[in-house]
């Protein structure tokens, strides 16, 4: 997770070195440490260092890594050529390395050869069964490929021996979500939930899913996610202030009849509601008749 | 008592800081061979492997037990726990020994062998070595006096005892290069260099280490664990939250 003193830092030097500031060596740097996803600048400015080979010496061994770095960007940029370039250095100075055959690899499979990628990440796998990268980068290849139950299958077989990545449980929960298969997707974001207990875009989410799945057992337990999604964001997920609403109108209509069941909160939803119309007339003053109108209609 | 003994300055050059320059090169020499010997990096057993992987989620069911519904604690717990073939269930029999375990793979054996060897071909080497050539030498002479007890470390292989304590004899010069040296290696060869043989004994008796007893031990844990639901009360702490915000 990307902290928000973190974000600010990272963008503080975005500005610095779009404006030709200086600093570059220390964004990519952060960049990097962070895994975050700025191809195109990380491109822009670190082929600038590594065209000068004056910069480029002062890195010291660090050189290597930038060239990595700048490999995988321009790759995600679809500048085949310069990632060409790039991992053709790396093989001139570490022959035979595994992580330049991971590069290469990866260079196949941005130029869209399925076929011949598979191939080269088999075969690295084959060597070392434990490389994480490798693994996903399979996913992630079904995945463009547009084959999601392949997906599912490199993603469970994976799962299968490293279960505590929480990063693959959470985009095997999504590609469930995506087919529907709501049940699946339901134990994902527990384990999410047990792996981080406290993020609410995970509450968020499971919550969500189980109103999806229906059933009054679910929808009260979606309502009580959605309630702690509200406790853990303070208030201010508008999605799940709605989430309340649905829920609680839904089981309404589920219970209409029998004698109504224990309720813990039953100002939940009168506040929630309250809080929506309040967020609206600030925000989005123009909407708030449709938003009124809604409520009404959800009300019993 | 005697006084003064005059040492040769022969004695410095052709004893004293050969036997020291010596001492480096071996020092040296055996970093390289053991990187040599070590060859590529094994890969880890993907039973262990898995085995982390499953204490680690298991440990995060333990600690977050409690935000997940009962019925999906249950049938996780039932995974981790069943007495089949659960995750975390060592099967009786199969709890084995790290000494069986040792000798059953005769990688492992055959890696402790090298290390040894690493370490101690060279030792005793350059120990019959000093033997053979140095001697019953006095090599040199530390600038202030010690007491008695110093005798056995500082003049192994006189036996003297009217020679002041403040001379050192040849092989115990050895025995300080080989134990004082590390701080010198660790400047040449980097921090982790492999001569570091402290470290490496630390690993051995670390090495006993029986993942299955880890495994019981997490399985224990579980077993204990009383689930309670904590989203019940998040209702209310989230009606609260909401008050405040529409005041």
């Amino acid at each position: 997770m990307v902290t928000r003193t973190e974000e600010e830092e990272v963008n503080r030097l975005e500005n610095q070195v779009e404006n030709g500031g200086g600093g570059v060596w220390e964004y990519l740097c952060l960049v990097h440490k962070l895994k975050l996803r700025r191809s195109d600048m990380v491109l822009k400015h670190g082929l600038s260092i590594l065209n000068d080979s004056k910069k480029r010496s002062a890195l010291g061994p660090e050189e290597w890594t930038l060239y990595e770095q700048v490999a995988v960007a321009a790759m995600d940029c679809q500048s085949i050529d310069v990632a060409k370039d790039c991992i053709k250095v790396l093989q001139r100075k570490f022959p035979g390395s595994k992580r330049v055959g991971r590069l290469e690899a990866m260079l196949l499979e941005a130029r869209g050869l399925w076929s011949e990628a598979e191939n080269a990440f088999s075969s690295l796998l084959e060597e070392n069964p434990f490389d994480q990268v490798v693994h996903k980068r399979r996913v992630a290849m079904a995945k463009a490929q547009g084959n999601t139950s392949a997906a599912i299958d490199w993603l469970n077989k994976y799962l299968d021996l490293f279960m505590a990545d929480h990063e693959a449980w959470r985009e095997l929960a999504e590609i469930y979500v995506s087919l529907q298969m709501y049940k699946q997707a339901a134990f994902c974001y527990e384990e999410l939930i047990l792996s981080q207990p406290t993020v609410p875009l995970y509450h968020l989410a499971y919550a969500d899913v189980l109103y999806t799945l229906g059933g009054l057992e679910n929808l009260q337990t979606a309502k009580k996610y959605y309630a702690s999604t509200i406790a853990l964001t303070g208030g201010k997920s508008t999605r799940a202030l709605f989430g309340i609403c649905l829920c609680t109108s839904a089981i309404g209509q589920l219970t209409k009849g029998r004698n109504k069941e224990d309720k813990e909160s039953p100002e939940l939803q009168s506040l929630s509601a309250m809080a929506l119309e309040k967020d609206y007339k600030q925000r989005a003053p123009g909407k708030l008749s449709v938003l009124s109108s809604t409520l009404r209609s959800l009300k019993i | 008592m005697a006084e003064d003994l005059v040492l040769d300055t022969a004695i410095r050059d052709w004893v004293l800081i050969p036997l020291s320059v010596v001492m480096v090169l071996i020092g040296v020499l055996r970093y390289f061979v053991s990187k040599l010997m070590k060859g590529s990096s094994q890969i880890p057993d993907p039973k262990i492997v898995k085995e982390g992987q499953v204490i680690i989620r298991a440990r995060n069911l333990r600690a977050g037990a409690n935000y997940i519904p009962a019925k999906s604690f249950r049938a996780r717990k039932a995974y981790y726990s069943n007495e089949e073939n659960g995750l975390l269930h060592v099967p009786k029999g199969q709890a084995a020994n790290p000494q069986a375990q040792m000798f059953s793979d005769p990688n492992m054996a055959m890696d402790m062998m090298k290390k040894n060897l690493s370490m101690i071909i060279p030792q005793t080497l350059t120990f019959a070595w000093v033997n053979f050539f140095f001697s019953g030498f006095v090599a040199a002479k530390i600038p202030f006096p010690l007491t008695q007890r110093f005798r056995a470390m500082l003049q192994n292989g006189i036996d003297l005892s009217t020679v002041d304590v403040s001379y050192v004899s040849s092989r115990s010069w050895y025995f300080l290069n080989l134990f004082g040296l590390r701080g010198l290696f660790s400047l040449i060869l980097g921090e982790e260099n492999a001569t570091d043989d402290t470290q490496r004994m630390m690993q051995m008796s670390g090495f006993g280490m029986d993942p299955s007893k880890t495994l019981g031990a997490e399985k224990d844990g579980l077993d204990i664990v009383q689930h309670e639901w904590v989203l019940p009360k998040f209702e209310q702490r989230a009606e609260s939250v909401l008050r405040k915000l529409v005041k």
